[in-house]
């Protein structure tokens, strides 16, 4: 115990006296630990918050009640109530428009009927937020909405302030204020909803906790009483949960990549302490310390630095998962309507993950060094190996384990059918590629200084050979960051231009309208009105996931024009086959249908419906089914489906603000419509959100290789400084220097940057064709660009340059001591 | 106190078996010491190295206080490191990153055996008060080879194993880190094998045994 107590201290006192070493060695556990927690904790709160995601304000509904058109009377809700059913209570959904047209949800209820129908004694207790001095600011006059910070900040909209909307109607003051499981949404009381925004129905009851006997109840009156509600049980949950499951396999994967960089720090600083302290090791064995007090001594080392290291990576993990928090509630608000709570929280098992993993990262740089001390005596040690033959060898090592793995993973492709598949794939990918890297520049060099002059030039490449081997796990990191980086950016690349065409395509009429009110006749007379199309929906739940089902007009110019991945009838003013249905992709990937198959979807009456699948179109991003029939079919079959607005098609020279006159005189609100340029602007912006987490966690990938490249140059410069002190004192100049060392490292990283392009366009190709399809259900066409290339390879110089010149200002500062030295030594 | 009876040992070479000792046989007293020398290359390293149980030898036997060396597991001769045998070495073999104070506290405090007069009757007799808080490297070859004698006598062990301990210092340096080892072993009353090249420093120990050829012969003081 005494001698492992001393030999532990006496192995720390290393960081003590290496300041710059200890640095990195924590900055690159800090940042691995750090970029995989933000996301892990994002991750574990965006499914707390699924779990309750239905809970408005805090009150679970258990079940909904609706109406067909949407719309129920508030003397059925009063009837419900009289009849004794406490556990309902009115809910009223409002999409409005703010002046500039950005879109707001608003949620009225009545807060008194809501915390009644908990019933739950210990939710009551905890959940007694709604307290009464902010219940009677809600409900009596001038009444108040309560708008979140957040948004109050983005609307901008001040405390007190009153906001005015599109069609004119002004809301009560706002409260700067949210409470739980608001969202980015406002909320109101409904009785203040209905007297200042002069809303007179419902858009739906919620009940909440309800007994089996009490539910059965509640059936029967409804049968009897008001046959044209429905009730559905609660699945959003479950919903959420499934839909969203896949984003947060990619958030995870991302994660790991950057831990995996941050690794390759640690790697590279553990395994050069561990070398600049061999004489130290070898000492402590001279003076009667046995090989496994030593061992021992050195894995506490790793446990204790990995503790530091998993301590201080999680508090930064904890901060940047904040500052990436609300770009991922966007993401999710928008694309699943999911909401997420602003606050975080630390769970215990995060952290022992996080320590799990460093340990295991550390253990793995230290295995094989310990071992191969091991098998030496104490004498063999102080002898020394020949370095560069070791580093060779498992160079060769490394390039053969890649070669298999490059293997492997090509023969297991056409097997490729799950998710966990296709990332490993892709980690054998990414792993075999940095395998290889060391060998690839070996043979560079080696065949360089073969062919180059005599004198300076062979010199430089010999000492890139020398080289080499501590840089192996920086450039490894850094072909890891290129990687990474030239795969995503090619694979948002193409899913924006995917996107954009697709928009252009698809929402092609000028103008949607959606409103009740609106007489479409009246606008047919308008010389402007090229053509309009009314249309039709519903949503339903098939094969366990949620689905829309859409009546459209089969000649609308937008539907013939649909993108389709894959049809059996000419399009193009050919009749709808009689039975035929069109589906979007995700039908063919995640529920496995294949063109010309027969699929039944429910009516509202219980019974099936027969349809065969006649093709298939591009939906990207769409996380639901979808199916196309045409409108009359679906007002037929379903009597419930619901007009979803009017499509028109204008002349290229109308006049907007001629044709929404025209509309409010057809009977249209203001905000009842939206032009297609606010669509595709909204279509845009939220891709762009959704794409921001990665871009963020793609940039601190290579911000960690850069550090990784920097503290191996730092470490190379420490163990060869002696030598440049020789060589210096043989007269090899500054410049010369400089030449000697830049001139392998550029070398080195251009391999890299060369390397990077191919394994970043495999990645892509694996993204889109593969992990996309798999995990989405939809593809896309990859489209290749040069420019990311270009510019990592600037990022990447520019990344190389700064590090270089840090090591290099160090050199020229030690320079003089360790000529100093050169006497003193042996 | 220290018996080397009959050593075998023979290295692999390139060009064939080497032997290096053949049927060597030294005898030490508690308390005495004893300068081993020999041309380069003749085994005298060797020697030491299977005393301290760094190598094993191919026959023969070895006796410190009665104890069978060369019947001991690698953790015995850990164990015997730690306590009862210290080495010293050209090289000092110091630990770069610890100061000169915690240097030679090193090997008392792996021990467990730390005398705390004693080590300032150490640091004053070595004279190396001043130089504590440094570091090895801000410290001359003969500064570290006084801390070296001081971590290997701090634990008192009984047998001092010295590799050319001035081989890298110069002349008068030499003189007075000998004359420090030689006269802290005595008052130490543990024994000293040290190996060297040069006679001046033989001088210092009671015997002198020569290597030659593999074998061990006793030379009259000089
Ligand atoms: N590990 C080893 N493997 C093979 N041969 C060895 C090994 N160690 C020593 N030898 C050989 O054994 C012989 C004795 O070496 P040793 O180091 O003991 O000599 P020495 O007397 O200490 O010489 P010097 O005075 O130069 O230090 C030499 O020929 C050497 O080459
Ligand atoms: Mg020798």
């Amino acid at each position: 115990m005494r001698s492992l107590l001393w030999s532990w201290l006496t192995l720390l006192s290393h960081y003590r006296r290496h300041p710059s070493q200890t640095l990195f060695l924590l900055l690159g556990l800090i940042t691995g630990v750090a970029l995989w927690s933000a996301v892990h904790i994002i991750n574990a709160h965006a499914r707390a918050s699924y779990a309750e995601a239905d809970q408005l304000l805090d009150a679970q509904a258990s079940h909904w009640i609706q109406a067909p058109n949407g719309r129920v009377a508030l003397s059925d809700y009063v009837a419900l109530r009289r009849a004794g059913f406490r556990q309902v209570y009115p809910v009223l959904e409002l999409r409005l428009s703010t002046l500039d047209n950005q879109p707001l949800t608003l949620i009225a209820t009545d807060l008194m009927a809501m915390s009644a129908s908990r019933t739950s004694p210990t939710q009551e207790q905890s959940n007694s937020r709604v307290d009464m001095r902010a219940w009677s600011q809600l409900s009596q006059p001038p009444y108040a909405v309560w708008v979140p910070a957040s948004l109050a900040n983005s609307l901008p909209l001040q405390a007190g302030q009153r906001l005015t909307l599109r069609d004119g109607r002004q809301l009560p003051p706002a409260v700067t204020d949210s409470q739980p499981r608001q969202g980015q949404r406002l909320f109101m009381d409904i009785g203040a909803a209905a007297i200042t925004l002069g809303e007179t129905h419902l858009s739906y009851l919620a009940v909440g906790a309800i007994d089996p006997a009490e539910l059965k109840r509640l059936d029967q009156w409804l049968n009897q009483y008001a046959p044209q509600l429905k009730r559905r049980s609660n699945q959003q949950p479950l919903d959420l949960t499934e839909l969203t499951a896949s984003l947060h396999i990619h958030l995870n994967a991302m994660s790991l990549l950057a831990f995996a960089v941050g690794l390759f720090i640690v790697f590279n600083a553990v395994r050069f302490a561990l070398h600049s302290r061999a004489s130290t090791l070898t000492t402590l064995r001279e003076l009667g310390v046995s090989a496994r007090t030593l061992t021992s001594a050195i894995v506490l080392e790793g446990f204790t630095l990995s503790l530091i290291g998993t301590a201080l990576g999680l508090a930064a993990g904890f901060g940047l998962s904040q500052l990436l928090l609300p770009a991922v509630a966007a993401t999710l608000q928008h694309l699943y309507g999911a909401v997420l709570d602003q606050r975080l929280l630390l769970q215990p098992q995060v952290l022992l993950q996080a320590w799990l993993l460093t340990s295991v990262g550390l253990l793995m740089a230290l295995v094989w060094p310990l071992w191969q001390r091991s098998r030496q005596g104490v004498l063999a040690q102080r002898q020394g190996v020949d370095v560069l033959q070791q580093e060779q060898r498992s160079q060769r090592r490394l390039a053969i384990s890649a070669a298999v793995l490059l293997a492997i993973a090509l023969l297991s492709y056409p097997w490729l059918n799950s998710l966990a598949h296709g990332f490993a794939l892709l980690a054998a990918l990414l792993f075999a590629g940095a395998w290889l890297l060391p060998w690839l520049a070996s043979q560079c060099l080696h065949w360089l200084s073969q062919n180059a002059k005599p004198g300076l030039a062979q010199w430089c490449w010999a000492e890139g050979q020398v080289q080499l081997g501590p840089l192996r796990p920086a450039l490894m990191a850094m072909l890891l960051a290129l990687t990474a980086n030239f795969g995503v950016d090619n694979l948002v690349g193409s899913f924006r231009q995917a996107l954009d065409n697709w928009l252009q395509q698809r929402i092609a009429a000028d103008v949607y309208v959606q409103s009740e009110q609106l007489d479409a006749h009246q606008l047919s007379q308008y010389a402007w009105l090229l053509d309009s199309h009314e249309r039709n929906g519903l949503r339903l739940r098939w094969q366990g996931r949620p689905t829309l089902i859409r009546g459209l007009d089969p000649s609308a110019p937008d539907v013939q024009q649909l993108p389709m991945a894959s049809q059996s009838y000419p399009q193009g003013g050919a009749a709808w086959p009689d039975d035929g249905i069109l589906a979007n992709e995700q039908v063919q990937h995640l529920a496995g249908k294949q063109l010309g198959d027969v699929i039944y979807l429910p009516l509202g009456n219980g019974e099936q419906q027969r349809f065969t699948l006649a093709g298939f179109y591009y939906d990207y991003g769409n996380p639901y089914f979808q199916f196309y029939l045409p409108y009359q079919r679906v007002a037929q079959l379903w009597p419930n489906a619901q007009p979803q607005g009017l499509a028109l098609w204008l002349d290229e020279d109308a006049n907007m603000t001629e044709v929404e006159q025209a509309l409010v005189e057809a009977g249209a609100q203001p905000g009842d419509w939206i032009d297609r340029r606010a669509i595709l602007q909204l279509s845009l912006r939220i891709f762009d959100r959704t794409f921001a987490m990665t871009a963020a966690i793609n940039t601190l990938t290579f911000a960690v290789a850069g550090i990784a490249l920097l503290a191996a140059l730092l470490a190379i410069h420490q163990q060869r400084l002696p030598h440049y002190a020789h060589w210096r004192a043989m007269g090899v100049s500054w410049r010369e220097w400089l030449q000697l060392t830049a001139v392998p490292l550029a070398l080195c990283l251009m391999l890299t940057w060369v390397l990077s392009i191919p394994l970043g366009s495999a990645l892509a190709w694996l993204l889109i064709h593969d992990i996309n399809v798999l995990s989405f259900g939809w593809t896309m066409p990859l489209q290749w660009q040069g420019r990311p290339a270009l510019l990592l390879a600037l990022l990447c110089l520019g990344v190389t340059a700064i590090a270089f010149a840090i090591a290099a200002l160090q050199v020229r500062q030690r320079l003089p001591y360790a000529l100093k030295q050169l006497g003193a030594d042996e | 106190m220290l018996h080397i009876n009959q050593l075998n040992k023979s290295f692999d070479q390139p060009d064939g078996k080497v032997s290096v000792l053949q049927q060597a046989s030294l005898q030490l007293e508690a308390g005495q010491s004893a300068a081993l020398l020999g041309e380069s290359g003749s085994g005298k390293s060797t020697l030491l190295h299977l005393i301290a149980g760094l190598d094993r030898a191919d026959g023969g036997e070895i006796w410190l206080q009665q104890q069978p060396l060369h019947q001991f597991s690698d953790e015995q001769f850990n164990q015997l490191r730690r306590t009862q045998l210290s080495l010293i070495f050209q090289q000092y073999h110091l630990v770069p990153t610890l100061s000169v104070f915690d240097n030679l506290s090193l090997q008392a405090r792996l021990t467990g055996n730390l005398d705390d007069d004693f080590r300032q009757h150490l640091i004053a007799t070595l004279g190396l008060g001043p130089l504590l808080k440094r570091l090895p490297q801000q410290l001359s070859g003969g500064q570290q080879q006084r801390v070296a004698i001081a971590r290997s006598l701090l634990h008192r062990p009984a047998l001092v194993l010295a590799d050319e301990p001035t081989g890298n210092l110069d002349e008068n340096t030499s003189q007075q880190v000998m004359q420090l080892l030689s006269q802290l072993v005595r008052d130490n009353g543990s024994s000293l094998l040290m190996v060297t090249h040069s006679p001046a420093m033989a001088a210092y120990c009671d015997h002198s045994w020569r290597l030659q050829h593999g074998r061990l012969e006793a030379e009259l003081s000089a």
